[in-house]
């Protein structure tokens, strides 16, 4: 048999235990599993934040989430190592009607609006640190094509933004590890945990989303500057 | 209805991974079927009427399953990450080789230990 041959059997053995596994899921019609009933029951009370998803990840499984960002860092700094070591194309620049310009100066404002409502109202409504912060990174795109790349360059530095995200997650690191080596809990020692759905809510988890959506922001773009920088220009 | 749409999907994402030979093309692939794997997740949370897990004062009724949805932010970030080192190392293989075609890079990789080889006889 070739390898093409055994490639595709593989492949369609994989489908078919997919097929199978969403045949097995559906066809048990059953209530939610006990775990997820003890965090619907509980979490709003233990964890003080509306959104119970928010709660789970940022309270509940606060390391799981540290070491996503973790990642997300990991691959921010593989995506600029690599790139900075091979030579990039350079392209002509290209400049964007007044049209698109217009366009631009209306969409960025908004982009930003929505990155911070939706990092500070992560916790009482849909939404959350790693949402807002990619929404952001998109909205300083657009100023890219607009615009051009070294219009944004001027004015953010990549050099000064990637000390700045090394810095947040040191912060990060710090507000969360100093507390649980001195036998505190981060989350429910620090701060009150409020009335759920009101803003001041939630314990450390409002502050955990803005500190996640500008790490994330700065995190995305450097990595579109990156890929934008070596292909000449967007 | 999500799960068929998971499962097509999948389904089309397994098989551009495997069948088509540009690399590019693959990268898509593989973040389809991620796309599909995170639908498949969350479509688990749902039941008949549910509305989304968040607290709105006076409401009452089924909730979704809170816990898929918070898994699966793990699979996006890390989705993300491996699909841009991923195609950064494609440009590299692209400077390199000048082709996406994966057979045709196998092929030059191949010729070209063959050269050191030689050379080193």
């Amino acid at each position: 048999m070739t390898k093409d041959r055994v490639q595709t059997i593989l492949a369609v053995g994989i489908i078919v235990a997919f097929a199978a596994l969403v045949g097995i899921t559906y066809a048990n019609s059953h209530p939610h599993p006990a775990d997820s009933q003890q965090y619907l029951a509980r979490a709003l009370e233990e964890t003080g934040a509306s959104n119970r998803v928010a709660g789970i990840y940022l309270n509940y499984r606060l390391f799981d989430t540290l070491l996503e960002v973790l990642v997300f860092s990991v691959a921010v700094l593989g995506v600029r190592h690599y790139l900075q070591q091979s030579k990039g194309m350079s392209l002509p620049t290209l400049s964007e009607s007044e049209v698109v310009q217009t366009a631009v100066s209306f969409l960025t404002p908004l982009a930003l609006l929505l990155c911070s409502f939706f990092a500070i109202f992560g916790h009482i409504s849909p939404g959350g640190g790693f949402a807002g912060g990619v929404i952001a990174a998109s909205g300083l795109l657009y100023v890219a094509i607009a615009h051009g790349m070294k219009a944004i360059e001027t004015r953010l530095n990549p050099w000064r933004l990637a000390l700045a995200e090394k810095a947040i997650l040191l912060s990060l690191l710090i507000f969360l590890l100093v507390p649980v080596a001195v036998g505190r809990i981060p989350l429910s020692d620090l701060l009150p945990k409020g009335t759920p759905g009101q803003l001041l809510s939630g314990g450390s988890i409002l502050i955990y989303n803005i500190l996640i959506a500008m790490k994330v922001f700065i995190g995305a773009w450097l990595v579109i500057a990156a890929f934008a920088q070596h292909r000449g220009e967007l | 209805m999500a799960a068929m749409v998971a499962f097509i999907l999948f389904s089309i994402g397994i098989l551009a991974l495997v069948l088509r030979r540009d690399l590019v093309i693959k990268l898509l692939a593989l973040g389809m079927i991620n796309a599909a794997s995170i639908l498949f997740l969350i479509s688990i949370g749902d039941r008949p009427g549910a509305r989304p897990p968040i607290q709105i004062p006076g409401e009452m009724g089924i909730l979704a399953d809170p816990l898929p949805q918070a898994l699966v932010l793990s699979a996006i970030v890390v989705n993300f990450a491996i699909l841009a080192l991923a195609l950064v190392f494609v440009m590299i293989l692209v400077e390199r080789y000048h082709t996406t075609d994966s057979i045709r890079i196998e092929q030059e990789m191949a010729r070209e230990s063959e050269e050191e080889e030689t050379l080193c006889l």
